[in-house]
C-alpha cells in the first residue's frame, strides 16, 4: 500500500469528509456532492431475511401449540377457531364441537402466548445481561434472580401461606427475585465500581446461599411431597397459564423491550468494554446500573409467572448474533422472535412427549441447551485459539 | 457548496495530578496544545502518559486540577458532550462479541445521535470515508476480533474518525504497526488539522513529526517545549536512565536520539 499520487489527494478529499461541518439537522442530512456509501446492505438484507423466517417458524410451531395436547384438534380447526375468537364471531360459524373453542380459548391459547412472552423476556434479558457484564457466557440466572425467585417460591410452598390469593406463588417468586438482586447489586457495588466482574461473582455468590436455603427449607419440611413440587416449579412449566396471569408479563415484556431498543445503539457502546464506551460517549457506571434493574425486573417477572426455564436466555441470544450480527439494533428483536419461537416449540414437546403426562418445560430447554452450550464452548476455543 | 472545515479545540491540562488508591500516578501536571497542534507525549513505561490522556477523553476524573477543551471543564460536561470534541484512540477493546469492522466504526457515531434517531445518509458517508482513508473497506464485513493487533489500530483511530473530532487524543497508537504504517500514522495526523495529544514510545519518530513534546517522568513533567529543546542528552540520562548520543537527522534535521 505505497502512496500513489493520485492516493494523496484521494486521502485528502476523504479527510476534508470526515473534518466538515455536517449540514443541519432534519431528515434529508448529507452531504452535498457526495455519492451515496453502501449502507451496510449486506446486514440489512441478511436481518430481513433471518426474521422473516423467524416469524414464519413461530407462526408454525404457535399453531402446532394450538393443535396439540390432550385433545388433538386439526389445523383446520384451530385456525378458524382462531378467526373466530380474533374477529369476536363475525369471520366463520362454529361448526366445531364447543369443547374445541374452550379448550384453545381458554387454555392453549393463553398457553402459547405465556411460552412466547417467557421466551422472549428471557431472550432478550439474556442479550442484554450478556452486554452488561461483557460476557457472552452469562445468561439472566447470573443475577441470581432465578435463585432468589425459586427461594421466594419455596417459602411459600413449604409454610403454605396464602397471602393473595391464587397469585401468593407468583407474587413471592417475584419478590423473592427481587431482594435476590438487591443483594447481589449492592455487594457488587461496594468498595468500588460495579465491574462485569463483580457482578458476576456477586451473582454466583447469591446463587449458591439461596440454593441452599432452598435445600435446607424442603429438607426440612414435614411435607414429604413438597420436594417434588419444589422441583417441579423450579423446572418450569406454563402449566398454569390462565388469561389472568398474563397482563403483567405481557406489560412488562413490552416496556421492556421498548427501552432495550430505544438504548440499543448505548448497549452496543457496553460490548466494546468500559473504557470505548466511556471515550464514545457513554456515562456506562449509571447506564449499566439501569439497564441491569430493568433485566432483572423482567428475569424476576417471567420466572415468577413460569419457574425457572434455563439455557433460553444463553443460547438465543447466541444463535441470534450468529445469524444476524451483535448490533443490538437488529438482534434484540430478532432474539425476542427466537426466544419467543424455542420456548413455544420447547412447551409442546414437554407436554406430548410422556402426554398425557408434562414433563418441566425446563428440563426440555436445559436438554437442548446443554450440549448446545457445550458446542459453542468448544468451537469458541477452536475458532479463538487457546489464548483466550 | 463546501462546507466549513470544523476546526480544531484548545486543549488544557491544568495541574492534574491522578491517583490509583495510594500511588499517584500523574503529579501536578499543566500543558497546553494549541489548535491544530501535535503533541507528543513521551516517558518510559509507568510515566504515567496513559493515565493523564485517561483525564483528557474522561476515563478517569483527576483528583486536582481541570481538563479544558476550548476552555470548557471536561468533567463539566456530559460524556457524549466530551465524546463529540475528543475523539480517543485507546490501545485496543476487548473482542468477546462478534462485531464487524463496520460495527466497531459505526459506534463511533453514538455520540452524535439523538434517542431512535437512525443511521443517516451523513453517518454512512463518515463511516465510508473513514474506512477507505484507513484502508479497511474490504475488511469492513470481518469480525474485529480476527483482525491483527495493527488492523484493530486502524479501526479505532477510524472510529475515533467518524466521531468528528477537535481533539484527537492517542495512546500508543504506533505499538502495533511496522514502521511503514508507523509514518503513515504519524504524517496523516501531522496533515489532519486536528489538535492532537498522543503517548509515543519512538523518540525520533516523535521529534520529527511533532510539533511539541512532553517528556513525563515518574508522574511529574520533566520537560515540554519544541523537540530539539526537550530531548537534550543530560534529560534523557536522567529520565530513562541511559547514556545518549544526539545527533540531528541528517536529511530533515529534525534530533535523532541514539544510544551511546
Amino acid at each position: 500500500m505505497t502512496d500513489r499520487p493520485d492516493s494523496v489527494a484521494e486521502r485528502a478529499a476523504l479527510l476534508a469528509i470526515l473534518r466538515r461541518e455536517p449540514p443541519p439537522r432534519g431528515r434529508g442530512r448529507t452531504f452535498p456532492g457526495l455519492p451515496p456509501a453502501a449502507e451496510g446492505g449486506v446486514a440489512r438484507g441478511r436481518f430481513l431475511l433471518v426474521t422473516g423466517a423467524i416469524v414464519v417458524l413461530l407462526l408454525a410451531v404457535a399453531l402446532a401449540g394450538l393443535m396439540v395436547g390432550s385433545v388433538r384438534i386439526p389445523a383446520g380447526e384451530a385456525l378458524r377457531i382462531v378467526g373466530h375468537w380474533l374477529t369476536g364471531g363475525a369471520l366463520g360459524t362454529p361448526d366445531w364441537r364447543p369443547a374445541y373453542e374452550i379448550i384453545i380459548v381458554q387454555t392453549r391459547i393463553p398457553r402459547v402466548i405465556l411460552a412466547a412472552v417467557v421466551g422472549a423476556g428471557l431472550g432478550v434479558s439474556g442479550m442484554v445481561i450478556q452486554a452488561i457484564v461483557r460476557n457472552p457466557l452469562a445468561g439472566p440466572s447470573i443475577l441470581g434472580v432465578s435463585s432468589g425467585a425459586a427461594t421466594g417460591a419455596v417459602v411459600v410452598m413449604r409454610f403454605g401461606l396464602v397471602v393473595l390469593g391464587a397469585f401468593t406463588l407468583h407474587v413471592a417468586a417475584f419478590l423473592g427475585g427481587l431482594a435476590a438482586l438487591t443483594l447481589v447489586f449492592w455487594i457488587a457495588r461496594t468498595g468500588g465500581q460495579m465491574t462485569p466482574t463483580r457482578l458476576v461473582l456477586a451473582g454466583v455468590a447469591m446463587g449458591a446461599v439461596l440454593g441452599a436455603l432452598t435445600s435446607l427449607l424442603v429438607l426440612t419440611s414435614p411435607d414429604p411431597q413438597l420436594a417434588a413440587r419444589v422441583l417441579f416449579w423450579t423446572l418450569g412449566g406454563f402449566g398454569s397459564a390462565q388469561w389472568k396471569l398474563l397482563p403483567v408479563p405481557v406489560i412488562a415484556l413490552a416496556l421492556g423491550l421498548c427501552v432495550m431498543l430505544a438504548q440499543a445503539r448505548r448497549l452496543n457502546l457496553l460490548m466494546a468494554g468500559d473504557e470505548s464506551a466511556v471515550a464514545l460517549g457513554l456515562d456506562v457506571e449509571r447506564f449499566r446500573r439501569s439497564m441491569f434493574l430493568l433485566t432483572a425486573a423482567l428475569t424476576g417477572i417471567t420466572v415468577a409467572v413460569s419457574g425457572v426455564i434455563g439455557f433460553v436466555g444463553l443460547i438465543m441470544p447466541h444463535i441470534v448474533r450468529l445469524l444476524v450480527g451483535a448490533d443490538h439494533r437488529r438482534a434484540l428483536p430478532a432474539v425476542a422472535l427466537a426466544g419467543a419461537t424455542f420456548t413455544i416449540a420447547a412447551d409442546l414437546v414437554a407436554r406430548s412427549i410422556i402426554a398425557p403426562l408434562e414433563l418441566p418445560v425446563g428440563i426440555v430447554t436445559a436438554l437442548v441447551g446443554g450440549p448446545f452450550f457445550i458446542w459453542l464452548l468448544r468451537r469458541d476455543a477452536r475458532a479463538l485459539g487457546v489464548a483466550r | 457548496m463546501s462546507a466549513p472545515l470544523i476546526p480544531p479545540a484548545r486543549l488544557d491540562i491544568e495541574g492534574v495530578s491522578l491517583r490509583a488508591g495510594e500511588t499517584a500516578l500523574v503529579r501536578d501536571i499543566s500543558l497546553q496544545v494549541a489548535p491544530g497542534q501535535m503533541m507528543g507525549l513521551l516517558g518510559p513505561n509507568g510515566a504515567g502518559k496513559s493515565s493523564l490522556l485517561r483525564a483528557v477523553y474522561r476515563m478517569s476524573r483527576p483528583e486536582t486540577g481541570r481538563v479544558l477543551v476550548n476552555g470548557e471543564d471536561v468533567w463539566k460536561r456530559p460524556a457524549a458532550w466530551v465524546a463529540r470534541h475528543v475523539g480517543a484512540v485507546l490501545q485496543d477493546m476487548p473482542a468477546d462479541f462478534p462485531l464487524t469492522v463496520r460495527d466497531v466504526v459505526a459506534m463511533g457515531r453514538s455520540a452524535h445521535k439523538a434517542l431512535l434517531e437512525p443511521d443517516l445518509p451523513h453517518d454512512a458517508a463518515l463511516i465510508g470515508a473513514a474506512l477507505a482513508l484507513q484502508r479497511l473497506e474490504t475488511l469492513q464485513d470481518r469480525p474485529f476480533r480476527t483482525l491483527s493487533g495493527g488492523e484493530r489500530q486502524r479501526v479505532l483511530l477510524a472510529r475515533a474518525l467518524v466521531q468528528q473530532p477537535q481533539v484527537l487524543v492517542l495512546d500508543e497508537p504506533t505499538n502495533h504497526l511496522d514502521l511503514r504504517h508507523q509514518i503513515a500514522l504519524l504524517q496523516f495526523l501531522k496533515d489532519s488539522g486536528i489538535t492532537v495529544i498522543a503517548a509515543l514510545h519512538d523518540l525520533n519518530l516523535a521529534a520529527m513529526y511533532c510539533d511539541r513534546l512532553c517528556l513525563m517522568d515518574r508522574g511529574r513533567l520533566a520537560a515540554e517545549g519544541p523537540p530539539e529543546e526537550v530531548l537534550t542528552a543530560e534529560r534523557i540520562r536522567a529520565v530513562y536512565g541511559i547514556e545518549p548520543l544526539i545527533a540531528r537527522h541528517p536529511g530533515n534535521g529534525s534530533v535523532w536520539v541514539l544510544p551511546g
